[in-house]
């Protein structure tokens, strides 16, 4: 057996609930410092595959190990309980216990192994102080602010300097504005504490945002696996190019190729796309354009295609357009800058797209370029 | 920081089963299933299996006894058409104080709530006792009767299945109320809201939109009234033995001081039988509208009737309930307590204390005083641990068969108190291994356990399940084991069910006769064994003094109950 010196290593994990196929062998591992995450919709897999590096879940096979030490083995039977495990955990209702005040609650992890009552308070105000909430520790969590109880969460995650964070869709349940200040808050965190983290959400931004590395799943497996921008510019799957970011279809034929460029035909004009190095071998094609990749002008070349604009709205940073080309809807962002009226006609062009296999399903792989 | 050993299996079974060993649960599954099985499931055995048996080998004779006498059959049928009348005056009576006081603008809410839902905590004996000393022959309204129409018979006579019938309306009752109004409570207010925005008044809404969704709840309110009425061994005792009327539960106490144990055997088999096909007729006739997912956990503000001109009359009725149903049977209890005797003009010279002094002079009521405190505390405290690992295992533990174990504890709910004391005394008077604890007081203990087990465990399974998972897996992801996890986090959070549980159990056992007077030897009489005997052998004066003095514990402990509920919710409110 290899042993890799990652923070986290998971490999060939499978989880069976009944008939439903949770984890469908599942490899990954995550290096030390590395904020890596698990994104995909609910169902996909991705908490039960968190559950079980935790220990709170047994997987039926495969490995894990945590700081090169073997966690779980199918093979010898190996399954150490989630408090041998040395970890730390935040979970999606912060489960803070509401009978311990915050100094209780983030003081727990050492009292169960046994550490000195006074290294215990001054381990505590270490960590209030780095949730900047120095002062608060004899507060009751009832007393405490959702975003508060999501620090009080973490610093009891944080207290025992586990060998890994685990954090389970710990802001989806703080309001909109907070979860954009947490979000920040957590990396600069993480940073500070130097620790890997195997973070899951179903929310894209949380994952472009803060991660190093992201692992798309759907369906028990993971799609693609890469740095936030490949994800995102150049999806591996269908299925990741549409759960990550807002996409167009737009079903199109080759109409020429050359020198890396190639221009499609997507009824009632031409698009061009830098070429992809493989094409796809099928005739019906779909291009997917993201709305901010679509460019509208006034004018523009004659055999650019022409559509109108059905809707405006203003989203505080541009506009969002509704356009029709030919019987479809688009969607097309802007900057403030690019204003038309509802009504008017204007030309396309596209900055980037991704050709898609117009028959084949969710699953299969796109042609990035 | 401790490493656990690898488990030296392939099989990735025998792997869980070791871990199960390994943090504690499987030890604590055994040792629960073996308390089950003494506790419930032995017992019960005992009784159906004997039930066949005669002289040794296996017969219907038993059933045929029951049913060509008779004089048993006629007491089955006396139970049941009893119950079914009593209980639905019990649904009258709280369903509509249910609506009164939650939906009304009746003023005092509070308290008439509390004084109305009283009877839940009084003793039947106690009322049955209350109510010969205020209408019986020499009761205090046939003396008023009299005086006002002349000498001769009053034309009611509390002795019958009428009076019977009322008194069982009577005490039972709050279990609707309480049932319905904490349905009431719980109605998701929008759904009154958009029937009143379809333009729907507010009358009109409570029957056709409040009254379908809380259906279920005065159903189920009316099966515990059933289940309660059928169980009850007091008020047909005191009202009904001298008239010779008998139900099932009288006629199983007479035959065990017979004794006639196998015909007593045979009688709470079928019993139990008459209990089940009720409950599955009641059952039947909620039709399954239980499902309907409207009523949600969470309390808020409903609307609100307001009565107008209604309200002197809505307010005077409810008083007048009260004063009828609660305030003149203890009105008359205490009245009787310091009486010369029962019966006695109300002059200066017939009031004394002797009954009081007596029952201070009588080793057996003394005893029976102690033996009830402690069996009560005794039983309530082991019921709350037992009961709250049990549902631990089944709900957050997933301990595969501790299911089984919480329905198991269930059934007793389901089985009237005499077949738990028949149960009891073929349990316990020779059994094939241990002690025979017939005859000693820990008999009644296990009685107590058996009988309400089921409250703990409803109670403890309400309470788990409303803690979040998470609160018990972030104290095993930050280092504690199993049992270290209950103890720390489980068990504390528990608390309040556990409370609650607690003070239930005690003072239902603490006011149990059912089963009590099947089972008493003498040094191990309650409280309600000595007041049935005294009432019964013509001692009243004792028996109502007795009774007196036990309904201040049995209230104080009541309202401790009610304060602590209301205090939990309070901060349930503040921290969700």
């Amino acid at each position: 057996m290899n042993s890799s010196s990652g923070a986290v290593t998971v490999q060939g994990l499978a989880k069976q609930f009944g008939a439903l196929r949770a984890i469908d062998t599942v490899d990954f591992s995550i290096a030390q410092g590395e904020f890596f995450t698990l994104l995909g919709p609910s169902g996909c897999g991705k908490t039960t595959t968190l559950r079980c590096v935790a220990g709170l879940e047994s997987a039926d096979t495969g490995r894990i190990e945590i700081d090169g030490k073997p966690v779980f083995d199918s093979a010898t039977g190996l399954d150490l309980p989630a408090n041998e495990r040395a970890i730390g955990m935040v979970f999606q209702s912060y489960a803070v216990w509401p009978h311990m005040n915050v100094a209780e609650n983030i003081g727990y992890p050492l009292k169960v192994r046994g550490v000195a009552g006074t290294q215990i308070a001054a381990r505590v105000e270490e960590v209030l102080k780095l949730l900047d909430m120095a002062g608060l520790g004899g507060r009751m969590p009832s007393q405490l602010s959702g975003g508060q109880q999501q620090r009080v969460a973490l610093g009891r995650a944080l207290a025992i300097e586990p060998r890994v964070l685990l954090l389970d869709e710990p802001l989806s349940n703080l309001d909109a504005k907070l979860r954009e200040l947490m979000r920040a808050e957590l990396k600069l965190i993480q940073r500070r504490a130097g620790l890997p983290i195997l973070y899951v959400t179903h929310d894209q931004v949380e994952a472009l945002s803060m991660s190093d590395r992201i692992a798309v799943m759907s369906a028990g497996r993971i799609h693609h696996l890469a740095a936030p921008e490949e994800i995102y510019d150049r999806p591996a799957t269908r299925f990741v190019l549409d759960f990550v970011g807002a996409v167009n279809y737009l079903p199109c034929t080759v109409a020429g190729h050359e020198g890396g460029r190639m221009r499609l035909d997507v009824g009632g004009g031409t698009l061009e796309i830098a070429a992809p190095e493989r094409l796809p071998a099928a005739a019906d094609l779909t291009v997917a354009i993201r709305p901010e990749d679509l460019e509208l002008a006034a004018t523009g070349a004659d055999d650019a295609p022409r559509a109108r604009i059905t809707l405006r709205g203003f989203v505080g940073e541009g506009f969002e357009y509704r356009l029709e080309l030919g019987g479809q809807s688009l969607r097309a962002r802007t900057e403030k800058t690019v204003v038309f009226e509802e009504g008017a006609e204007v030309v396309l062009t596209a900055r980037r797209g991704v050709l898609v296999d117009a028959a084949a399903g969710l699953d299969s792989a796109v042609a990035a370029a | 920081m401790t490493t656990s050993p690898t488990a030296p299996f392939e099989n990735p079974r025998a792997a869980r089963v070791w871990r199960l060993f390994g943090d504690g649960r499987m030890v604590l599954m055994i040792a629960l299933a073996l308390f089950v099985f003494l506790t419930v499931l032995y017992p019960l055995f005992q009784v159906v299996w004997r039930s066949f048996i005669v002289e040794g080998s296996l017969s219907l004779a038993n059933y045929e006894a029951v049913f060509l006498r008779a004089s048993n059959f006629v007491a089955v049928w006396n139970s049941l058409w009893v119950s079914v009348i009593a209980t639905a005056i019990s649904v009258v009576i709280g369903t509509l104080g249910a609506f009164v006081v939650m939906r009304t603008d009746i003023p005092w809410k509070g308290a008439l709530s509390l004084l109305f839902v009283l009877p839940f905590a009084i003793p039947p004996l106690f009322s049955a006792m209350g109510w010969v000393q205020l209408a019986g022959p020499v009761g205090l309204i046939s003396q008023g009767w009299r005086a006002m129409f002349g000498p001769g018979p009053v034309p009611w006579n509390i002795y019958s299945a009428t009076g019977i019938i009322f008194v069982l309306g009577v005490s039972n009752y709050p279990l609707v109320f309480l049932t319905v109004a904490g349905a009431l409570q719980r109605v998701d207010p929008t759904l009154e809201e958009a029937a009143r925005t379809a333009g729907v008044g507010t009358g009109r809404i409570m029957r056709d939109i409040t009254l379908p969704l809380v259906k279920p709840a005065i159903y189920g309110g009316g099966l515990l009234a059933f289940v309660s009425s059928i169980d009850n061994f007091g008020i047909p005792a005191v009202l009904g033995m001298r008239a010779q009327f008998y139900v099932l539960t009288t006629r199983i106490y007479e035959a065990l001081t017979v004794p006639n144990m196998p015909l007593a055997t045979a009688m709470s088999v079928l019993l139990v039988g008459v209990a089940l096909v009720a409950m599955v007729g009641f059952r039947r006739a909620e039709g399954g509208r239980s499902q309907y997912a409207v009523i949600g956990g969470k309390s808020t503000t409903p609307g609100i009737i307001k009565l107008g001109r209604a309200k002197p009359w809505v307010v005077a009725a409810i008083v007048l309930t009260i004063l009828i149903v609660v305030v003149a049977p203890l009105f008359a209890l205490v009245l009787t307590s310091f009486l010369r005797f029962w019966g006695a003009p109300l002059t200066w010279e017939f009031l004394t204390t002797r009954h009081y002094e007596a029952i201070f002079n009588t080793p057996a009521a003394r005893r029976g005083i102690l033996n009830s405190l402690l069996l009560a505390a005794g039983a309530a405290t082991i019921l709350v641990f037992t009961t709250a690992l049990i549902s631990w295992l089944n709900i957050k533990g997933r301990v595969r068969g501790a299911g089984t174990l919480d329905a198991i504890g269930l059934i007793p709910f389901a089985l009237p108190g005499s077949v738990i004391g028949v149960a009891m005394i073929l349990a316990w008077s020779n059994p094939p291994v241990g002690p025979a604890l017939y005859g000693t007081i820990w008999i009644l203990l296990l009685a107590y356990i058996m009988r309400y087990m089921a409250f703990g465990l409803q109670t403890s399974r309400a309470t788990l399940t409303q803690i979040h998972d998470s609160l018990e897996e972030a104290a095993m992801a930050s280092g504690a084991s199993r049992m270290r996890t209950v103890r720390d986090i489980t068990l504390p959070l528990l608390r309040p069910g556990l409370v609650a549980g607690w003070i239930l159990i005690y003072i239902s056992a603490f006011n149990e006769l059912t089963v009590s007077v099947l089972i008493w030897t003498s040094g191990s009489e309650t409280i309600g064994v000595w007041i049935f005997l005294m009432q019964d052998s013509g001692f009243t004066g004792r028996a109502a003094a007795l009774a007196v003095l036990t309904l201040p514990v049995i209230l104080i402990l009541y309202l401790l109950m009610r304060w602590y509920a209301r205090l939990e919710e309070r901060r349930q409110k503040r921290q969700g």
